[in-house]
């Protein structure tokens, strides 16, 4: 084994060296000289330590009288800042109380300062719809659409007035009923066109209303000389031919109007 | 003892402060060797012993039952103890590098090395002794003052200064060193 060094010498003073390498330790001792020596000298240096110094300083400890006299003073010197446990509890929880109540009326002061400022906020915005200026084009989306339904069920009508045998009565009747339904609409779309400056539709519409209006006011016995009168009526005005010429034009300003108000049709 | 400590605590947390005076009168004795040893005078050592009583009262709530009191408030007194000499150290290093009267500079190298007619007298020695101490860290001093002249286990310094039980070991053994080479002239003279 090599001599021992300096850490393994005071590991082995303290005890604090391993079973197995102390009984090692203390064999290399017995017979190596220079390493007996040299932990002699440690011991020596730190009994020194030990026995030099604060022995005087613990005199007064020495008797359980000097401990307790000690302790006494110790207590003195510390009661005073020392404060009750319980109180201290209670001290907390009214601590905690109060930081409750305080957040609480935080919290409701906060509520209501939202709700004031939303309603002075309100107060000050007009009103979202009085900013939105109708479009012109925005509600001609509409009377199209009315217009090109009107149209269409308008061109059926008319073709099958023009292609009724006007000797069967049963076949006459519905044609009266639908006059009824589209003189409604008829009216309605006339009064949009009119409005929008559109005479040629205007024009049309007219004369639809006038072969409606006298279709519709039929009473049941809807006799062939009258449908023959309206199926004249209508080829000399070239009714139906104009009704559809009115009707190819609405997919042209369906498409304009979509492109301009970005094809919410 | 351990017991009587256990049904105290619980008395103080239940309100009677005054209960805390038994544990006081029971433990000063202890606190304060071990204070004395690590600061090396009475006056901050009662000071560490008061403070370390005054911490334990207010740390009481955290205090574990199965814990041992007696070993909890001494823990909490090395650590008082430890932060004093902490900042003394601090304070006497900036005092001594702000001085600049070289009269004072003499005085205190003067008191560093002492003749060796001094060195003859006991109370030389534990003044030497003293100031070989001081020279160490904080750390190293209180590890070697609680392994030599507590007689602790390296476990037991390792926890109450906070460290690895490793580095306690490593505290103690560098302090042991430095220690010798500083008292090595005080040997050769005796």
């Amino acid at each position: 084994m090599n001599h021992l060094n300096e850490e393994e010498l005071v590991d082995h003073y303290y005890g604090e060296d391993a079973a197995e390498s102390r009984a090692e330790t203390e064999r290399h001792l017995e017979t190596c000289p220079q390493c007996t020596e040299a932990l002699r000298d440690l011991k020596c240096d730190l009994e020194e330590m030990k026995a030099g110094g604060d022995s005087q300083a613990f005199a007064f400890l020495e008797s359980p009288a000097g401990v307790a006299s000690y302790g006494r003073r110790v207590w003195a010197a510390l009661a005073s800042s020392l404060e009750p446990y319980a109180a201290r509890k209670r001290a907390g929880l009214r601590l905690t109380l109060w930081q409750g109540l305080a957040y609480a009326a935080a919290c409701a002061v906060l509520v209501a300062c939202a709700f004031y400022a939303g309603r002075q906020w309100e107060h000050r915005q007009p009103p979202v719809v009085a900013h939105v200026a109708p479009h012109p084009a925005a509600k001609q989306p509409v009377v199209i659409v009315v217009l090109g339904d009107h149209l269409d069920r308008s061109e059926r009508l008319l073709v099958e007035l023009k292609h009724t045998d006007a000797d069967n009565e049963e076949m006459a009747v519905p044609l009266r009923d639908e006059a009824r339904t589209l003189l409604a609409a008829n009216r309605i779309c006339r009064q949009n066109a009119k409005n929008s400056d559109d005479p040629a539709l205007t024009k049309a519409l007219d004369r639809l209303d006038h072969l409606l209006a006298q279709l519709a006011s039929q009473k049941d016995d809807l006799d062939s000389d009258t449908i023959e009168r309206l199926q004249k009526e209508m080829n000399q005005g070239n009714l139906l031919f104009e009704v559809r010429v009115l009707r190819t034009r609405i997919p042209d300003r369906q498409a304009s109007a979509g492109r301009s108000q970005g094809g919410t049709i | 003892m351990g017991e009587n400590d256990h049904a105290t605590v619980r008395a103080i947390l239940a309100g009677d402060r005054d209960a805390y005076a038994a544990l006081v009168m029971r433990h000063s004795a202890t606190l304060f060797r071990v204070a004395y040893r690590i600061t090396g005078n009475q006056a901050d050592a009662d000071d560490v012993v008061q403070e370390a009583f005054l911490r334990g009262y207010r740390k009481l709530e955290g205090f574990e039952s199965r814990s041992n009191f007696g070993t909890w408030i001494y823990r909490i007194a090395v650590r008082c103890a430890l932060d004093r000499i902490d900042g003394r150290k601090t304070n006497e290093r900036s005092r001594v590098s702000e001085e600049t009267d070289p009269e004072q500079q003499a005085v205190q190298v003067a008191d560093e090395a002492a003749g060796p007619e001094r060195l003859l007298l006991s109370a030389e020695i534990a003044a030497m002794q003293q100031m070989a101490l001081r020279s160490l860290t904080p750390t190293e001093r209180t590890a070697f003052v609680l392994r030599h002249m507590e007689d602790r286990s390296t476990e037991e310094i390792a926890a109450a200064l906070g460290i690895a039980p490793n580095a306690a070991k490593q505290a103690v053994f560098r302090a042991v060193q430095k220690l010798r080479q500083r008292l090595a002239n005080l040997r050769v003279r005796i």
